[in-house]
């Protein structure tokens, strides 16, 4: 039953129902219906009482196409259009798309872009979902599509071209096109292209075709503490119930117009003004803080960045560490050049702090929960599940050992392919062009990223109808320079 | 030709290894040696044990490879090993897996006390609609069903109750004895 009743929102109604139907007529070969799962999943009077909104910078493109949607409290930058679709409280952030005349480089082919790349949102509904990076399809280049799909709270939809597909909560797909697949709660997706799969929650799969294949599992039933998702009922567990916690916090940022940090952000680095900074937060040199990021006592060194809906409580972070996309870090201290994946959460206690030595990689979606202290020592490569020092035996490995793997290795519910060189080495790039991408390089003159370029970004909003048949819908707005 | 019927090509029910449902493996081999040890129907022995339920219907079949697969190690890794051809793993690496997995578990050695725990209905193959034959059904209906299900046996019914099992192997001997009195 709808929260509507009679012609009001009409149009939303329509259009949700039209989503829903898309969705499910794509994965009707996996037999897979997910109206019982996002039918309430967000009442419709949500979807009318936030604003939307986009970033004004010289550094990027101006050019949004909103049509036919519902874009309740979400944000956009650079070009993006979106059609026919549902978009709440998501991050649409077009800051990392090719520029005309750019040339992508695929295996042996050299592939100039023909126009500048744009974002494109059609027949879908995102709910807290964040959209990055660029389209890594080379058969799409300009365009990043996403398409007749449905992502649930703290998905990230990650250089990802995606069609016909469902995404469950805090799940992840990154460097991947995908269609017709459904991907469970808490797993994180990055293989490439993958067409009518359905990822079971809480599968980890990095795979680059002949080079590896990464393929960690969750034990189902220790994943259901932290998330679980299930027909009726919005998602739930420990990593709903932390957002929940902290939701408040960001209400006031969103609510003014005019904020002021409220610690000193030196000039080469960024503090965006919808994120939340609590006492005792310090940031150093060429630090990046994305929106609806959450720093509480936490210090930032040098280079650090800190990405959408990461948290930073009472940490400390050396310095040249990527906190990617959604993950947690609490009551933890991280040596230099440390690599925190998507989503990840690590957790220790006040009394029994976490702490990871230099140049660890801590894989996407890997939880870390101690209740005593944990020292997990440099140079490691750490995933899955983490409570206590045997289950870091099972799920870690030395880079050291790893560069020696030739064909694979298994330990746990962990099973490795293929070329362990080929995995760091495919790893430490992409963390340095991470760092070089947000700015934590920058010298004063060269290698500026978007810890300097995000610096001054105005932000306008837009509204929905306020009431009648159109109420929540969007007018079609097309803003350009 | 005779024109048989299944009634008289199945093995009674009676002559039949049968134990009923909550039988452990051990009882059910124990079951099937017995029934071998008195059967001397044919030159061809018992190959599998029925499952009955309260009522004395048959609820399923366990042959030889239900039993070994029974003690195979963790089926829920035997899962997971599976699915990892899905995710792109190589064959030779899945192979490799199965491999070291299989030296680690060393399923026999532990044989007597498996065999006393597992029970028959968690590896039992559970008799479908189409496993079932009428005891006054013809040869040829008996042949094409075999044939098209792909079966080892068929149960044999007379009104709701099973009264025997016609088996593969009699029907081909009825089969070849009715060959061998023709005159090319």
């Amino acid at each position: 039953m709808h929260y509507l009743t009679g012609l009001i929102m009409k149009a939303l109604k329509e259009l949700f129902d039209r989503i829903v139907q898309r969705v499910n007529i794509n994965l009707r070969e996996l037999d897979y219906d997910i109206h019982p799962l996002v039918k309430n999943i967000v009442p419709f009077d949500q979807l009318v009482k936030f604003y939307g909104f986009y970033g004004i910078t010289p550094h990027h493109p101006l050019d949004f196409e909103f049509l036919h949607s519902n874009l309740a409290g979400s944000y956009f930058l650079g070009k993006c259009r979106t059609i026919n679709s549902i978009l709440y409280k998501s991050d649409i952030r077009g800051d990392e798309l090719k520029k005309k005349g750019d040339v992508f480089q695929y295996q042996d082919y050299q592939i100039l872009v023909s126009r500048d790349e744009g974002i494109r949102i059609e027949d879908s509904f995102l709910i807290k979902t964040l959209v990055h990076n660029f389209s890594h399809d080379p058969e799409t280049l300009e365009k990043f599509f996403i398409r007749n799909t449905l992502s649930t709270h703290y998905a990230n939809i990650h250089g990802s071209p995606t069609d016909g597909s469902f995404l469950g909560p805090f799940a992840t797909v990154d460097l991947t096109t995908m269609n017709d697949c459904v991907i469970g709660a808490f797993s994180y997706v990055q293989a490439g292209e993958i067409n009518h799969l359905h990822i079971e929650p809480g599968t980890v799969w990095v795979r680059n075709l002949d080079n590896f294949n990464f393929r960690y599992q969750y034990p189902l039933d220790k994943l259901s503490h932290y998330i679980h998702f299930t027909a009726g009922k919005p998602p739930q567990g420990l990593f709903m119930d932390f957002m929940e916690k902290h939701k408040k916090a960001f209400q006031r940022v969103f609510e003014t117009v005019n904020i002021a940090p409220s610690v000193t952000v030196p000039q080469n680095a960024s503090l965006d003004r919808y994120a939340v900074i609590k006492p005792k937060s310090l940031i150093s040199d060429n630090v990046l803080v994305a929106q609806r990021a959450f720093l509480q006592n936490a210090w930032m060194g040098v280079g650090t960045n800190v990405q959408e809906n990461c948290y930073i409580i009472n940490s400390r972070l050396e310095g040249f560490n990527v906190t990617a996309h959604g993950a947690k870090i609490i009551e933890t201290d991280l040596s230099q050049n440390i690599f925190v994946g998507f989503n990840s959460f690590l957790r220790g206690r006040s009394k029994g702090r976490l702490s990871i030595g230099k140049e660890c990689i801590i894989m996407p979606h890997t939880i870390i929960d101690i209740k005593k202290p944990l020292a997990i020592p440099p140079g490691h490569l750490v995933w899955g599940l983490v409570t206590c020092p045997a289950d870091l035996e099972t799920n870690s490995i030395s880079l050291k050992e790893l560069t020696k793997v030739k064909e694979g290795f298994w330990r746990g519910s962990m099973f490795f392919e293929g070329n362990g060189a080929s995995f760091v080495t495919a790893f430490r790039e992409r963390i340095h062009h991470i760092l070089e991408a947000n700015g934590a390089f920058y010298d004063g003159i060269k290698d500026k990223g978007h810890a300097q370029k995000n610096q001054n970004i105005s932000f306008n909003i837009i509204q929905p109808y306020p009431e009648g048949k159109l109420k929540g819908l969007f007018p079609t707005i097309i803003i350009r320079p | 030709m005779k024109s048989y019927l299944v009634k008289d090509l199945m093995v009674p029910l009676s002559e039949y290894a049968t134990v009923p449902m909550g039988s452990t493996l051990f009882e059910a081999v124990l079951s099937l040696e017995k029934a071998q040890e008195e059967f001397d129907h044919t030159k061809y022995k018992h190959r599998g044990v029925l499952i009955l339920d309260q009522q004395k219907r048959v609820v399923g079949k366990l042959n030889h490879l239900h039993a070994l697969r029974a003690l195979e190690p963790m089926e829920d890794e035997s899962n997971t090993i599976r699915e990892l051809d899905q995710f792109g793993f190589s064959s030779n690496f899945i192979r490799q897996l199965r491999k070291q997995r299989r030296q680690q578990a060393a399923p026999l050695e532990d044989l007597c006390e498996k065999a006393a725990q597992l029970k028959v209905e968690d590896f039992m193959h559970a008799a479908a609609e189409d496993e079932f034959i009428d005891h006054e059904a013809t040869l040829d209906m008996a042949i094409h069903q075999l044939v098209e299900e792909k079966l080892p046996s068929l149960m044999v019914t007379q009104d709701d109750n099973t009264i025997g099992i016609l088996r593969l192997a009699d029907v081909f001997a009825a089969v070849y004895h009715a060959m061998a009195e023709c005159t090319i």
